[in-house]
């Protein structure tokens, strides 16, 4: 909203500046997950193994990598069957 | 000089993408360098497609080269070109019919190791892409400083670099942003500086602004910062003066008014 109305002010659509910027965080996402998507598929078949050794899991797991700027979290969400 | 018994800081620059300044940077800040009484050498690691010797001006002095030396056909001692311009500025030349392939990492540490004890600073230019010729760049060095230009396709390629020079172990990182055209920034046509320093999550070192009198000076091979008026002179003076470990302020090389700012604080939503 904040940026709808600074656009208005500045009398300027997205600028040249605005899509390298949005252009480069897609990009740069990419490229850093790429190298490491093969990792991401060995994580999540060990990282399943063991909690199905203990629960049953059910639907569709998830192991992802999310980053922003220098930081990386792996974002593993496991749904496992209920009673 | 103060660290006269210091070995030496070897210092890579590189930037994955072709063209974007890294020979200007390696002459410049190696001169600037050489200029405040460091001892300075320089390495032509594009074996294949030199260029450094001819932004210095020294390719009329140029007798053997990195190979020989490394072949055994010459001395390191009798490879080294001085440049008469500074008390001690040196430069190991290129092979110019030669392969980046024929030299290893290995052989560049070694190399780098003889250097050391008689040197403040030996910068290696590395040569553009991430193939053989990157890795015996990066082999030796202490610290990486890239190069970029505030432009999608190469700040994507530092990215890149990044990424290699930290699974490499380096933790010495340094950003140079070359070409930057304060004017186009402000009109929104063009990355800024704190945009890349967003995407790129690394410690800057310079900010060099888009000169003509870089291709001035390269014509005439002479070191823009042998020309004090130049603003690249000065971006480049600076960085030498960070690396020697001095605190220098970003200059902006803008002049973006006090009202712009101050309504882009009123609209922006952090
Ligand atoms: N700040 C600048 N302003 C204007 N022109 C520049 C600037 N920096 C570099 N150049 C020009 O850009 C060209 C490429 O520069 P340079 O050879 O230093 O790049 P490089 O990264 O070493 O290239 P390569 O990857 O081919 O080795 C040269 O013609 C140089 O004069
Ligand atoms: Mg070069």
């Amino acid at each position: 909203m904040l940026d709808l109305i600074k656009r208005i002010f500045s009398g300027e659509s997205s600028s040249p500046r605005d899509q390298a910027n949005s252009r480069l965080r897609l990009v740069l996402t990419h490229d850093r997950l790429g190298s490491s998507a093969q990792l991401m598929e060995t994580l999540k078949e060990e990282i399943l193994e063991v909690i199905a050794r203990h629960v049953d899991i059910e639907g569709n797991p998830e192991v992802r990598l999310i980053t922003e700027g220098k930081h990386a979290a792996l974002d593993i969400n496991i749904p496992i069957k209920g009673r | 000089m103060e660290n006269k018994n210091k070995d030496g800081q070897v210092i890579v620059v590189t930037s994955g993408k072709g063209g974007v300044g890294k020979t200007t940077t390696v002459a410049n800040v190696a001169s600037a360098l050489a200029k405040m009484g460091h001892r300075v050498v320089v390495i032509d690691l594009d074996i294949g497609l030199k260029k450094l010797d001819l932004i210095l001006g020294l390719e009329n002095r140029v007798i053997y080269d990195i190979i020989q030396v490394i072949e055994g056909e010459c001395t390191l001692k009798q490879a080294l070109v001085k440049d008469k311009r500074f008390p001690e500025l040196y430069m190991l030349p290129a092979a110019q019919t030669r392969n980046k392939e024929d030299i290893t990492p290995e052989q560049v540490v070694a190399l780098c190791a003889q250097l050391r004890p008689d040197f403040d600073y030996i910068f290696i230019d590395c040569p553009a892409g991430i193939e053989q010729g990157f890795r015996n760049a990066i082999a030796a060095a202490d610290q990486a400083l890239v190069v970029t230009n505030p432009e999608v396709s190469a700040v994507r390629d530092a990215d890149r670099i990044i990424g290699m020079l930290e699974s490499a172990a380096f933790t010495d990182i340094k950003l140079v942003v070359n070409r930057l055209r304060n004017e186009m920034v402000r009109q929104g046509d063009m990355l800024s500086v704190d945009d890349l320093l967003e995407h790129l999550c690394i410690d800057l070192v310079g900010i060099v602004p888009e000169d003509k009198g870089i291709l001035v000076s390269t014509n005439k091979g002479e070191p823009v910062v042998l020309n004090e008026r130049s603003q690249a002179a000065i971006a480049f003076n600076n960085i030498a003066r960070r690396l020697s470990g001095e605190d220098i302020e970003f200059l902006s090389f803008d002049d973006e008014s006090f009202w712009r700012r101050l309504t882009r604080g009123l609209f922006s939503s952090r």
